[in-house]
């Protein structure tokens, strides 16, 4: 106790626990903020503009509707329309850079759960969940952004509201974690 | 003490700061190192998150059984049984199961190499110069070509028998340890003098009431253990009937004699002896006249010579006259002896006695092949005369599963090219020229020919269910580009354009013959339909042929006891199957279900006996035969007669990759040369010495594991 | 509707059946991407196995013989390992009436490894990573458990929730069969049977009347969801 009081005298040794608790603090505050911004892409996909012209969620994530996992479109089913478009835009021509090089585009996920969470598209879909309920609006965002506070409460939370009957199964651990 | 904040401590700090904010937003930051790569080109029957499912072969033993592989975006989760295959329908055992390990084995052969017979350092080659290097070897002398293959995949050993007689080479030589383990060539040499056919038995256990084996294993080891464990699933499920009897005799207690009702250990080499006394006295129990020579040796001849009692022998005697449904199996290391072939012809004619021929036995449409180990004894002598110029070799592992005392290393430097198609670094792929490996069973095309488990005849379908990991070739595609750069008649007389376009050539038959499970109006349907359900089959069986009850049975020897000091070796089959097993850590880690062992080799000896020589649990002792010596810890088994040790096989490697590498010992140094007359290796008639070494390794045992803290029991 | 009765998973094991070949295990441990730990760990008795075969030896040679149970989570109705978990990692579904180990609570204080009399909880001692790329046969369906954490066997809870997703997507009742956990859909003799307990027209319903059934430590009162079937005897006819 004694070595501890002498050196909390010494200022370095504040100075040095302040910078420290500083440090993990800062580590934390950038920590968080990393997660509520879209994160860098491969290629600045926009689809605020692809919703625009009509294009449907299902077209692009086929599985959403019937699988756990909603998907990514293939390269090739990119190229089905991009190759008959012209490459005027700076993204366009990494599109047709990937497609040039056989390489599969290298997507950050946004919306991702953690290894010990299983989350199934399907019955979610089914029930009549808008896609825009967890996405958010994607027809305002250029590439997808992360949505805020998308913890275990939030899913208790609506499990709970949209079906109080059924809590008994949608309340249950084993729900989402095996 | 000045505080002074080196950039070390800053080092530190900033990794503090990294983990607190891992921890305080639930590893948020990770997700930004994750990328998903999605698909160029989707398959249309692909759904990101969906598994797909495609039936094919299992390859990790010559049985045959059909497999469904669950895989998800290109990569193979998980073998299931194939519920729609005949021999196994839907079930699976342990080898099938961890076929995956296999396949993403990181010690596989990932490109052909050429290997200089492990002395050089290896050195990567393409293929065009492998299949060039190959073509040569062959031009140098055409007709010193040998093919040395294992009993899986049978596509291959076709398509090396329509190569080796182009060529005018000797036809390709065929063993497994399986094979040899399991008395094979014994075997068709006994049907053949009870049946004067070379058909394969077939016993159906599935409606019998009392079951009696002679040394077959065929629940874990034999020769299709899953269709017979099915089988006996359903024998024990009929309620219809009594609850049904199986009774096992055999020297060591095998996991069918575990699950025995009755366990016999009758003296090795006396079993013909007890078949005969069997027969002879449920004839008199049904008040007939024992035919041929089952009225030559009485209860009381059998019991003395087995050395069971006579009353168990009676008992057993009133159980199958009782029966309404009995069958006999011969098998495992009862045949591998000098008395092989008596015991089972005499096991064969009393099925025929006992009226189980067209009920519970039969005998299949597919004939015996002649595996015999006479015949590697000749291609090693070939190989030691300088007659051969170009060795083939796949599917087998000689310098392990052969007995060293065959002489095949020091027979191998006598070979011109030694070409190893082997997909692990297995102790004779490293002893070759090259290596040229081929795809994994899960990455190819094929086909197997069920021999034992059904009744009627049945081609079990191969497909990939994944593309190929590495930079490997179908072995076929290899060959058959080699004998297109050999050119002339050779080229003209392998007309294929593929192994997917041999393997069509090979279907037409089955689609002329217009019965079996497939019918389809051309050959291109036929093969879809083939890949899709895993196999053709045509489950009927056919009419057996009158028994040819002799006087005498062939090579009915009795066997002396073992001399003072000396004990009977008994090899084990383990699920390592002939050691390709060794490289599949969950093979390893599943513990042996007798003794519980995981990861080594142990030698089984009479808790009496050990006391007397003064050996305990976990000593470490010195095995000695005439022919080599192995260590190994030693676990005492009480179900083993006392005067007889045994030995897993399967382990002991000296290759084949970090999982299977320096563990266990290779018990096939202690066997001799010696065949029986059938040609099989009588490995039964091995005699050894046991010697303490002082020594103690504790084997890894799930039983002595109590809790997660050990202790116990 | 199933949602005002819930399912009660149920497993029988026929030990007559049982051969003690092991495929259980293996099987197991293949589905559920357990760790396989090498032959110094297992030796100190770590193994990772959620399932395993008790082999005991019984009488003296020649008349010796191994009885075989092969012995995994009974998923108790009054679980001994449920109360003890200072953080509720160790819990019951109400749902389907199986005890569930929530691996991201799990802080491994081995409480319930402790009070479980059956032995079948595992616990990570270390991180055994695959070399790739054994990886990968990772099965997507299963978390990946890391060090210091407590595990079990599951009934192959991934395989339920798929079954009946899949069923309730086409609008139907699970069907008696449906959903097999990776033990039962390999046993080679058909030994372990398993199925929905409330349904008294099921396989495995009808086995649990079975005169031969029992409970392991049925004195403890765990209420277990598995029910052994005696081997031996004379019985049928």
């Amino acid at each position: 106790m004694e070595k501890l009081a002498a050196l909390w005298k010494r200022p370095l040794f504040r100075i040095g626990l302040g910078l420290f608790l500083f440090l993990v603090l800062a580590g934390a505050v950038g920590g968080i903020y990393l997660t509520q911004i879209p994160p860098e892409q491969p290629i600045q996909f926009p689809h605020a503009f692809h919703v625009g012209v009509g294009a449907q969620c299902l077209y692009c994530h086929p599985g959403a509707d019937s699988g756990p996992v909603a998907g990514l479109p293939s390269s090739g089913k990119c190229w089905g329309c991009h190759q008959q478009i012209a490459k005027k835009s700076p993204e366009l021509v990494k599109l047709a850079g990937f497609i040039e090089r056989n390489e599969p585009i290298p997507w950050v996920p946004v919306a991702i759960q953690p290894d010990f969470v299983h989350f199934n598209h399907q019955p979610h879909v089914a029930a009549g969940v808008d896609c825009a309920t967890c996405h958010g609006d994607v027809a305002k965002m250029k590439t997808a952004e992360p949505q805020r506070g998308q913890n275990m409460g939030w899913c208790l939370d609506c499990h709970q509201k949209m079906r109080p009957q059924e809590f008994l199964r949608l309340g249950d651990c084993a729900t989402c974690h095996y | 003490m000045t505080k002074k904040l080196s950039r070390r401590d800053f080092l530190k700090l900033t990794g503090v700061s990294a983990a607190a904010a891992a921890v305080l937003t639930g590893c948020g930051p990770a997700s930004r190192y994750v990328t998903r790569r999605p698909y160029q080109d989707m398959p249309e029957y692909n759904q990101t998150g969906a598994s797909t499912y495609f039936a094919t072969t299992c390859m990790e033993c010559p049985a045959g059984c059909g497999l469904i592989l669950r895989t998800q975006e290109g990569r193979a989760i998980k073998a299931e049984g194939n519920p729609n295959h005949p021999l196994n329908r839907g079930k699976i055992c342990p080898r099938g199961l961890t076929a995956v390990q296999g396949l993403y084995n990181p010690d596989r052969v990932q490109f052909p190499t050429r290997q200089g017979r492990g002395e050089n350092s290896p050195q990567k080659l393409d293929w065009d110069t492998a299949t060039a290097l190959v073509a040569q070897s062959l031009k140098e002398a055409p007709t010193q070509a040998a093919f040395l293959l294992g009993a899986a995949p049978h596509h291959l050993a076709d398509l090396a028998d329509e190569m080796a007689a182009a060529l005018g080479a000797p036809a390709p030589v065929v063993y497994s340890a399986y094979g040899w383990l399991n008395g094979m060539a014994t075997l068709r040499e006994a049907t053949s003098q009870a049946f004067d056919t070379t058909r394969m038995p077939y016993f159906d256990l599935s409606a019998a009431d009392v079951v009696v084996s002679f040394g077959s294993d065929f629940l874990e080891g034999g020769l299709s253990p899953l269709a017979y464990s099915r089988m006996f699933g359903e024998m024990r499920r009929n309620t219809r009937v009594r609850r049904a009897k199986l009774v096992v005799i055999e020297p060591r207690m095998s996991v069918t004699g575990g699950a025995a009702d009755l366990w016999l250990p009758a003296a090795p080499g006396s079993e013909w002896l007890v078949a005969l006394a069997l027969g002879g006295r449920v004839a008199e129990l049904h008040g007939k006249a024992a035919p041929g020579p089952f009225n030559t040796v009485s209860i009381g001849q059998a019991s003395a010579a087995s050395g069971l009692a006579e009353e168990k022998l009676e008992e057993l005697a009133v159980l199958l006259a009782q029966a309404q449904t009995p069958v006999v199996i011969p098998g495992g290391s009862v045949l591998a002896g000098a008395s092989g072939v008596a015991s089972a012809q005499a096991a064969l004619l009393l099925n025929d006695l006992l009226g189980a021929a067209g009920s519970q036995f039969w005998l299949s449409p597919v004939e015996q092949p002649a595996y015999s180990m006479k015949a590697v004894q000749e291609l090693i002598a070939r190989m030691n005369a300088g007659q051969v110029q170009t060795l083939f070799i796949h599917g087998v592992n000689p310098l392990f599963d052969l007995p060293a005392a065959f002489g095949f290393a020091e027979a191998l430097q006598k070979v011109g090219t030694v070409i190893s198609f082997a997909s692990f670094p297995d102790e004779t792929a490293l002893a070759s020229d090259l290596i040229l490996p081929d795809h994994t069973p899960l990455e190819s095309f094929g086909y197997q020919r069920v021999l034992a488990g059904s009744a009627g005849e049945v081609l079990s379908g191969a497909q990939p269910v994944v593309v190929p990991l590495h930079d490997t070739r179908a072995s076929l595609d290899v060959l058959l580009a080699a004998a297109r750069l050999f050119g002339g008649s050779v080229a003209a007389a392998l007309p294929y354009t593929d192994e997917f376009d041999f393997i069509q050539q090979k279907l037409l038959p089955y689609q002329d013959a217009r019965q079996g499970s497939i019918t389809a109006p051309e050959i291109l349907t036929f093969q879809s339909i083939f890949q899709q359900k895993g196999g053709w089959w045509n489950v009927a069986a056919p009419e057996i042929p009158e028994a040819r009850i002799s006087a005498n049975l062939a090579g009915a020897v009795e066997r002396a006891a073992a001399p003072e000091g000396k004990f009977y070796l008994h090899l084990i089959q383990t699920q390592m199957g002939d050691g390709r097993g060794a490289n599949r850590p969950w093979l390893q880690e599943t513990p042996d279900p007798m003794t519980t062992v995981m990861w080594n080799s142990w030698v089984e000896i009479h808790p009496e006996t050990a006391h007397d020589l003064g050996i305990k649990d976990d000593d470490v002792v010195l095995i000695q035969s005439e022919t080599g010596q192995v260590e190994a810890s030693v676990y005492l088994y009480p179900a083993i007669r006392k005067d007889t040790v045994a030995i897993p096989f399967g382990q002991g490697h000296t290759a084949l990759g970090r999982y299977a590498q320096g563990r266990g010992c290779n018990p096939a140094e202690l066997l001799s040369a010696g065949l029986n007359p059938a040609g099989d290796l009588a490995y039964a008639d091995t005699l050894v010495t046991i010697r303490p070494t002082g020594k103690t390794r504790q084997l890894a045992r799930l039983e002595s594991r109590v809790g997660v803290y050990g202790g116990g029991h | 509707m199933a949602e005002e009765y819930p399912q009660k998973w149920g497993m029988v094991i026929d030990l007559d059946v049982c051969t003690g070949c092991n495929a259980c295990v293996t099987a197991c441990s293949m589905e559920n991407n357990v760790s396989f730990i090498g032959e110094d760990e297992n030796a100190y008795g770590r193994g990772m196995q959620w399932m395993r075969v008790q082999r005991y030896w019984e009488g003296e040679y020649p008349d010796v013989a191994p009885t075989r149970q092969p012995m995994l989570c009974q998923q108790c109705g009054h679980a001994p390992c449920e109360p003890v978990c200072p953080v509720f990692a160790s819990l019951h579904s109400e749902e389907e009436h199986i005890n569930v180990q929530v691996y991201n609570r799990c802080i491994g204080t081995r409480y319930c490894a402790n009070n479980c009399p059956y032995i079948a909880r595992v616990f990570n001692w270390f991180d055994y990573d695959l070399p790739s790329p054994l990886n990968f046969y990772l099965n997507p369906d299963v978390t990946v458990r890391r060090r210091s954490v407590m595990e079990k066997c599951t009934f192959c809870v991934q395989r339920i929730k798929h079954g009946e997703a899949a069923a309730r997507a086409e609008g139907r009742e699970v069907a008696d069969g449906e959903i097999v956990p990776a033990c039962a859909q390999a046993c080679p003799t058909e030994a372990i049977i398993f199925g929905d307990l409330t349904d008294p027209e099921s396989r495995v319903s009808k086995l649990t009347r079975s005169q031969r059934g029992f409970y392991q430590y049925e004195e403890l009162g765990t209420a277990p969801a598995v029910v052994y079937l005696k081997g031996g005897g004379e019985y049928g006819g």
